[in-house]
């Protein structure tokens, strides 16, 4: 019978706290990165020029029907034989907010796409300036729509991370595979990287519980639940 | 394509076939397990509901990945069950779609109103009839669209199955990477073939959502 030992993994716990921050490295990184790709892609997908609009549309179609595991394969073997040499960490890093930035196109083309147009030309006739239009009208509304959607996206980020194990970068998906063929406590290391993800996805997961209670409360008075 | 590359374009035809298989049969697991998950999600008793409410946060928030390498490893030490590559990425693929679909579900049955419940349960009809001739028909047509994208979501997953050597599309095309020493193209048909079948499957999604276009 097996014997359930969780004790078993302790000589393997030093490299954990590590792994554990570059997985929240990697995760930041690429969350933050792929807003920037996310507004950039939103703004082409919303703009007036057909092509910039085609390319928009080509980049989310392509990168949400890939999966992740290939994007990586493709920036960490592939360029490497075109001769690009990326290392692992940033081949993780591209591919992630390559990935995710298809998703944020898509979510913040919603939000810009769900502000009628007469909002923004009420708001320059009452001789709003370009930032006070999108800092006190447009935005406010939009993070009202998003911030959901946003939440999940973030989590989303956090579990591909965990595809940059494939490539070598020491995070702690690749802890869990390392403790495991140490000490063939597969079944242990697995339930304690599980828990972790479970800990980091459900942290997100309150903050946009909490961040949508907050907006609520601060929402105009005809919006109030 | 070079020719070494297009020797093998019988690997990748199967690769294709085997990805649309685990995938297609881990959608069926994953909607039936996912459909009790998403019933017992509304469920009238508490405890019932936040058993759901922990079995669908937890699958959604461990990694695919994670999950291949425990079903993969830790089931077989631990029940000593010894799972082909191909039991245990079904497994796996099986618990992340289920917490997917289980959302799918409650999203479905929630967005028909409670008072047609209350209405058809005043008519004498009983709670299973209520379900199956009133509820369901009407929760069917707002489930089909998310359903499509659970399904390209599940054959992206399946990719990951390769970790633990189940040779579908992706391990094919590593397969070849390794026996021909040429990697950017192949990967690159690989990532080709992928956006194809979900692709072509998204717009079948963009058909059925137009086509059960309903409004309460």
């Amino acid at each position: 019978m097996y014997e359930f030992n969780l004790a078993g993994l302790l000589p393997y716990t030093g490299p954990l706290p590590r792994a554990i921050v570059l997985t929240l490295w990697l995760s930041t990184l690429s969350i933050l990165l792929s807003v920037a790709v996310g507004v950039l892609g939103a703004l082409c997908r919303t703009s007036t020029s057909l092509i910039l609009r085609w390319i928009g549309g080509a980049y989310v179609e392509v990168l949400r029907n890939i999966p992740l595991l290939v994007v990586i394969y493709l920036i960490f073997f592939g360029l490497a034989q075109v001769g690009l040499r990326v290392d692992g960490f940033n081949s993780a890093l591209i591919a992630l907010t390559l990935n995710a930035g298809a998703y944020m196109t898509e979510i913040f083309r919603g939000g810009l796409t769900a502000i009628p147009r007469g909002q923004y030309e009420a708001a320059r006739s009452q001789g709003m300036t370009g930032y006070q239009l999108y800092r006190y009208v447009v935005f406010p509304q939009v993070f009202r729509i998003i911030y959901a959607p946003l939440g999940n996206l973030m989590i989303g980020i956090v579990i591909g991370s965990s595809l940059a194990s494939v490539i070598g970068v020491e995070e702690v998906t690749t802890w869990m595979r390392r403790a495991g063929d140490e000490t063939f406590r597969y079944m242990e290391s697995f339930l304690a990287v599980g828990v972790i993800y479970v800990v980091l996805a459900q942290t997100i997961n309150i903050g946009r519980i909490v961040t949508g209670r907050w907006l609520l409360s601060r929402a105009p008075i005809g919006h109030r639940r | 394509m070079s020719p070494q590359v297009a020797a093998y374009w019988y690997v990748f035809l199967k690769g294709v076939g085997i990805t649309l298989w685990i995938s297609w049969l881990a959608l069926i697991l994953g909607g039936v397990v996912g459909l009790v998950i998403g019933l017992l999600r509304i469920a009238p008793w508490a405890i019932v509901r936040w058993a759901a409410i922990v079995y669908i946060e937890v699958f959604r928030s461990v990694p695919p990945l994670v999950l291949f390498f425990g079903c993969f490893y830790g089931l077989s030490f631990a029940m000593k069950l010894d799972l082909s590559p191909f039991s245990a990425a079904t497994i796996a693929l099986t618990l992340t779609a289920s917490a997917l679909m289980a959302e799918v579900v409650r999203a479905g049955i929630e967005s028909v109103t409670r008072g047609q419940w209350e209405a058809a349960l005043s008519q004498g009809m009983t709670y299973p009839q209520v379900f199956r001739y009133v509820i369901w028909p009407q929760a069917i047509r707002v489930m089909l669209p998310p359903s499509v994208g659970v399904y390209i979501s599940t054959l992206k997953d399946s990719s990951l199955a390769s970790i633990i050597g189940y040779v579908e599309l992706t391990k094919s095309g590593l397969l070849v990477r390794e026996s021909t020493g040429i990697s950017f193209e192949v990967l690159l048909i690989i990532a080709i073939l992928y956006f194809i079948i979900n692709y072509s499957i998204s717009l079948v999604g963009t058909a059925l959502e137009r086509r059960f276009k309903y409004v309460h």
